[in-house]
């Protein structure tokens, strides 16, 4: 169990900029999810997280968008039995270049990886008012996902169908499949989102900020429901996020993004009480604290947000009179190192000499019982 | 621009509940969560087991009023307007003369009982023994699948449709196949029968005159002015009116759809391959569609009639032309619509739920975009009804067939005088035809708009 379901390794994607130069959206990302576990990504807008994301699906429109570098092991080491039986050769072809079979999602084509969109990775998205397709019932949504990836019939995908609306916590689903989108409020039609992605059973979820345009109260509803769900099927979730609040009660391990890179992976407790890099730091001091007085919030940093307008060599300007001077946090040969146990953190070698190897990380932490339970 | 179609769509939806909402709760959104069961759309939400606070922010109307797709909407609220029905009530007349024309307008009778040479009396259907493949085709068509389908309420309206255009060729090629009416066909034999006192009795249609009967037995017929036998009068030939008008709807109608049919499957192909693919596909096709653009249209059809000869299948190479040179617009429509829906959501979520991409064009895309098409479409159908009756004016369509534009440039007789039942009925004919397209046309617009239909609300 020790093999990491998915394995992000030194990803990058970059788009067409300003001037004819390309931005890079992200730039070596390496991140692993294990079975069962839920992996917080936090950042601001535009700092990688959506991008790393749709990169796992392929669902980055290659025209603007450009996969430079990396590989996306999916499932490594184990056999990938449902694919490569739907996909015929292609698929042991996938499997060879990642090395004791392990696949490489980037590197399969649109078919092959039709066999892993909706079947074993699902994902739910941002918005759930234009996430639902407005000329279709929700009912006829769902039994298409579903007999898309189940040879079932048209009866059994109804009963599939609407036994997903009833685990999401929909009251009398069999009269809801027949409604239209519009006639759902937000918090339904997000809650069909996670019944249409959870209906064929994924082994992962890709969460892209599922709760941002809802409300706080429906915001909590939903996540207990993904929580409770992802315990109820086994299921690995990518939860993205920009709310730290959501990351303190929902990860296992957190993934702090900043201008493409992941700044800082840790386990979501130790991030949060040791905090290393600055922008993580930043970022956890910009919390406004319910009842404290301030005239002004504190800001995660000045000036520069947009990867283009960085000084050349340098990834990250924090913005924290404290701390030593950013050049040995950020810059071209900054890498991920192990801090402490358990615990990386972007910055250049010359910042701890005893480690001066840069060690990818593979955070095979596993939520305990008690702390899942605690939390909800 | 992601936030265009949900607006839309919201508006759509509290349009079309005015009603059961204003008497709900005055904001749904803020009684969301703190009362629930507060009222009849809540108190159903709240049967749930757990977790279904967030149901109390369903609109009211979603559980009172019928269900509805947004594509339905678009059409009851056309059809709700004056001017749509006012037009699609003449098309429906239009529709009726083409389908049953040669049951309305014949000289064969519907039944007669005729004594032969030998004394011997029978009874014979000359019309049915007179029909050809096409009026076969639309008759089966008409009066079998097409409330076969009506009555299948299961499947989808494209599956309808498609079942629908299958049935068609079907019945047609069948029809082609074993249809055979006689090739040579006297008119003047069942009047001359009559006056030889061999008719015991006969039955005939409403207007006992085929289109391309010159009633070479009545000299007399020739240019009358309408009366009670000829209803709209007779052509210099001695043609009856009224007949071909009834039978130059079946063209008129097929020119229209057909023409335009070829457009808009060109142009919806096209145009959604360029945007749902954008880069180089989209440059190489926009090229495509501005060298198109560049031909003019009545030019070309001009000079390839005047190169081939006449014939039968004039029709068919008119509707094709048009056809082929009229898809740019829907190209452009479908372009944008595409390069718009590309970028929404449920397009993403849709590729991210592994469907095929035929699928996300056809089913996710091609509904939510095609509204546009349609209203420019039936504008397209009136002016290439317009484009035929032109050219058959300038005595460059067809021949025998009746078409109102060649029945109009018979107003300017042989004799040289106005005639001015010719000019009349077929001009009349043409006007409320394209006007009847057009206000289709405006209606749809209006009703796909949500601007208009902020005013009207």
């Amino acid at each position: 169990m020790h093999q990491p379901l998915l394995q992000i390794e030194d990803l990058s994607v970059s788009f067409p900029g300003a001037g004819g130069r390309r931005t890079q959206a992200v730039d070596g990302v390496n991140l692993s999810v294990y079975p069962g576990q839920t992996v917080a990504v936090v950042g601001e807008s535009g700092s990688g997280k959506s991008v790393s994301a749709m990169s796992i699906l392929q669902l980055i429109p290659t025209p603007p968008g450009r996969y430079d570098r990396g590989r996306i092991q999916w499932r490594g080491g184990q056999a990938d039995g449902k694919a490569a039986a739907q996909t015929g050769p292609g698929g042991g072809d996938a499997g060879r270049d990642g090395g004791g079979g392990a696949v490489d999602l980037l590197g399969r084509s649109e078919a092959e990886m039709r066999a892993v969109r909706g079947n074993q990775i699902a994902m739910i998205f941002q918005e759930p008012m234009t996430s639902l397709n407005p000329v279709y019932t929700i009912g006829m949504q769902i039994m298409e996902a579903v007999r898309l990836h189940r040879p079932v019939r048209r009866a059994e995908a109804e009963a599939i169908a609407t036994a997903a609306l009833r685990d999401v916590g929909i009251a009398d689903p069999s009269s809801r499949m027949k409604e239209y989108p519009h006639q759902l409020s937000g918090g339904m039609r997000q809650r069909v989102m996670i019944a249409m992605a959870l209906a064929c059973q994924p082994e992962l979820l890709l969460a892209d900020e599922p709760t941002t345009a809802l409300d706080v109260t429906i915001q909590a509803q939903i996540l207990e429901l993904l929580r409770q769900l992802q315990r109820e099927k086994g299921m690995a979730m990518l939860l993205i996020t920009h709310d730290l609040g959501v990351v303190a009660e929902n990860a296992d391990v957190v993934a702090v993004m900043f201008a493409g890179r992941v700044v800082e992976l840790a386990n979501v407790r130790e991030l949060f009480q040791q905090p290393m890099h600055p922008y993580t730091r930043g970022l956890l001091k910009s919390m406004p604290v319910l009842g404290r007085r301030v005239d002004r919030l504190d800001t995660v940093m000045d000036g520069a947000t947009i990867p283009e307008d960085f000084p050349a060599g340098y990834r990250v300007l924090p913005h924290d009179p404290t701390l030593p001077p950013p050049t040995r946090y950020g810059g071209p040969d900054a890498a991920l190192h192990e801090i402490s146990p358990q615990h990386w953190v972007l910055c250049t070698a010359e910042n701890d000499p005893a480690r001066a190897t840069a060690t990818p990380p593979r955070l095979a932490y596993l939520r305990d019982p008690a702390s899942a339970a605690s939390t909800s | 621009m992601t936030e265009r179609p949900a607006d839309e769509l919201r508006d759509a939806a509290e349009h079309a509940g005015t009603g059961p909402a204003a008497e709900g709760p005055a904001d749904p959104e803020t009684g969301s969560g703190a009362v629930p069961g507060g009222n009849g759309g809540e108190a159903l939400e709240s049967r749930g087991s757990r977790g279904d606070e967030d149901g109390g922010d369903l609109r009211a109307e979603g559980t009172l009023r019928p269900r509805r797709s947004y594509l339905a909407g678009v059409v009851l609220r056309t059809f709700g307007r004056a001017g749509a029905v006012v037009g699609l009530a003449w098309l429906g007349v239009i529709a009726v003369f083409a389908v049953f024309g040669p049951w309305l307008a014949s000289s064969h009778p519907y039944l007669w009982k005729v004594r032969t040479e030998d004394g011997s009396a029978a009874v014979s259907s000359p019309l049915v023994e007179h029909l050809g493949p096409a009026d076969v085709t639309l008759l089966v068509l008409t009066l079998l699948v097409l409330p076969g389908l009506l009555v299948w309420r299961r499947a989808s309206l494209g599956r309808r449709l498609g079942v629908l255009l299958l049935a068609a060729v079907v019945v047609g090629v069948s029809a082609w196949w074993f249809v055979q009416p006689p090739a040579t066909v006297v008119y003047d034999r069942y009047r001359a029968a009559e006056r030889a006192g061999q008719v015991e009795w006969v039955l005939r249609p409403p207007i006992p005159f085929s289109p391309s009967d010159r009633q070479r037995d009545r000299p007399e017929a020739k240019n009358l002015a309408p009366s009670s036998t000829h209803w709209m009068g007779t052509t210099v030939d001695g043609e009856d009116l009224a007949s071909r008008m009834i039978h130059a709807s079946r063209i008129a109608l097929a020119v229209g759809f057909i023409a335009t049919g070829i457009a808009v499957v060109i142009g919806v192909l096209l145009g959604g391959l360029m945007g749902y693919f954008s880069g180089w596909i989209d440059l190489l096709g926009m090229r495509l569609l501005e060298i198109f653009e560049a031909i003019p249209q009545l030019y070309l059809l001009l000079t390839i009639v005047a190169f081939i000869q006449r014939g039968p299948y004039m029709l068919y190479l008119m509707m094709v032309i048009i056809g082929l040179t009229s898809w740019t617009g829907y190209a452009r429509f479908t372009r944008a619509e595409f390069l718009r829906l590309r970028r929404l959501d449920y397009i993403t979520a849709a590729r991210a739920s592994g469907l095929p991409l035929g699928s996300i064009l056809l089913r996710h895309m091609l509904p939510n975009g095609i509204a546009p098409v349609l209203v420019s479409a039936s504008f397209g159908v009136a002016s290439a009804i317009l484009l035929e009756a032109f050219l058959s004016f300038l005595g460059l369509g067809l021949v025998d067939e009746p078409s109102w534009g060649q029945m109009l440039s018979q107003a300017v007789g042989a004799g040289g005088g106005f005639v001015w039942w010719i000019a009349l009925y077929p001009g009349l004919a043409i006007f409320l035809t394209v006007f009847s397209y057009n206000l289709i046309g405006e209606s749809l617009r209006d009703a796909i708009d949500p601007y208009t239909q902020k005013k009207a609300g």
